[in-house]
């Protein structure tokens, strides 16, 4: 941890258990590592800041031409901790851990969310057949309910009934709000094995909430610009254990954190930034 | 602690006094106008009264909010403790709301359940229903 700037230590050292500092604290590795990869920004250069709603970015003024609207959105759940980012639209991401609820049936458990789905994902999630399906169906709708809100930088207070999403089978993936299609908004949900989804959510910059959109270099694109962003190849996820991520750390010359017990790191760096990779 | 906000009161020739009674705290809002002035329209400033809740619902909500993040009983759980901290994901969170309606017997709107983010708040808010149930 000490690796990382003094003001990050507080938002790390309030999570009571330890496996949640963990992942906080990988979290927190990952965005400077991103940061430092793609934009190559040294270390110490790098600030990090979040908005009051919470949806952490970098205080940049010298932007890179290609990646005029870098941004990132980072998520954990159970084993991983994932990051993704975007050089022109908005990204959120988000896992869930598909796990079994334990005081209660999988039914009761679902119920309790009834009001953030609207009628036909409701529909849907009821009508799935067993338990384990309807979790699942569950599960995969609240990950693309959270990866928009946090794209947008939203928080919470957002009227979840409202977002519908429509798929095929789970592809081809789009979101209506109040009836009408965001046609400029697209999401992926992959499958992240140990029964963890991800969901990766990509949008455009004028959807950002007030507080995010001032982090934002540029709101507003020509058609042209925005469909090439829109439109970018979507990068696989790179795996990672955390021995990888502090190698990568550990070549800026700091000292690591030592962490004992393992947890599966994935990471997609968003187009621009897996083509660095890459090479 | 309670809050209450008091929205701005318009009356044409009359002179009135009206009463509200929110957790043993009275509040008193008076406007009038006269036939040779046009209407005034009174501003009443908002105010925060502090008022905590009792310290055995927020006890209470500890225990509902340990059982929902399987925490030991032993670990420190106050008012002043975050969801989030503790271990909260947004599904937990919704979750430690309903256990709430359901102990308190009292409904939580969802815009406001959102903004819950301590213990304290919970149970301020808790008291704020029951208070306005009565």
């Amino acid at each position: 941890m000490s690796f990382l700037p003094n003001h990050e230590y507080s938002s790390i050292t309030r999570f009571v258990k330890l496996g949640d500092q963990k992942r906080a604290l990988v979290s927190r590795l990952l965005q400077y590592a991103l940061v430092h990869q793609v934009l190559e920004i040294p270390f110490d250069e790098i600030i990090i800041r979040r908005t009051p709603e919470g949806k952490p970015y970098l205080v940049c003024d010298d932007m890179k031409l290609a990646f005029p609207n870098f941004n990132f959105n980072a998520s954990h759940h159970g084993d991983f901790v994932a990051i993704a980012s975007e050089p022109i639209c908005l990204v959120g991401l988000d896992i869930v851990s598909h796990s079994v609820p334990k005081n209660e049936t999988a039914h009761e458990f679902i119920q309790n969310f009834s009001s953030y789905f609207s009628s036909s994902e409701w529909y849907h999630i009821m009508h799935a057949g067993s338990s384990d399906e309807m979790l699942h169906i569950f599960y995969r709708y609240w990950c693309l309910k959270e990866a928009f809100v946090k794209a947008m930088g939203t928080g919470v207070g957002y009227k979840l009934d409202d977002v519908e999403f429509h798929h095929t089978n789970w592809n081809n993936i789009f979101v209506k709000v109040a009836g009408k299609e965001l046609k400029d908004w697209k999401f992926w949900l992959l499958d992240l094995g140990q029964n963890h989804s991800v969901c990766i959510a990509r949008g455009h910059p004028r959807t950002a909430t007030t507080s995010y959109r001032t982090t934002l270099k540029r709101i507003e694109f020509d058609d042209k610009e925005y469909y090439n962003g829109f439109h970018l190849p979507n990068a696989s996820f790179t795996f990672r254990t955390v021995e990888d991520l502090l190698q990568v750390i550990h070549g800026a010359d700091r000292v690591p954190f030592d962490i004992s017990t393992k947890c599966d790191v994935s990471e997609d760096e968003g187009s621009e930034g897996a083509r660095f990779v890459q090479q | 602690m309670a809050s209450i906000t008091t929205s701005s009161v318009f009356f044409p020739v009359s002179c009135s006094l009206k009463q509200n009674q929110v957790s043993n705290l009275k509040m008193v809002s008076l406007s009038f106008t006269g036939n040779s002035f046009p209407s005034l329209r009174l501003q009443p400033s908002r105010f925060r009264v502090a008022c905590a809740a009792k310290p055995e619902t927020v006890e209470k909500v500890c225990e509902i909010v340990r059982k929902q993040l399987a925490l030991p009983a032993d670990s420190a759980v106050t008012g002043e403790s975050k969801f989030a901290s503790l271990g909260a994901d947004s599904l937990d969170t919704v979750e430690i709301v309903m256990g709430l309606e359901e102990e308190f017997g009292i409904s939580v709107e969802e815009e406001s359940a959102q903004t819950i983010t301590t213990v304290q708040e919970a149970a301020d808010m808790i008291e704020n229903l029951k208070a306005k149930k009565a």
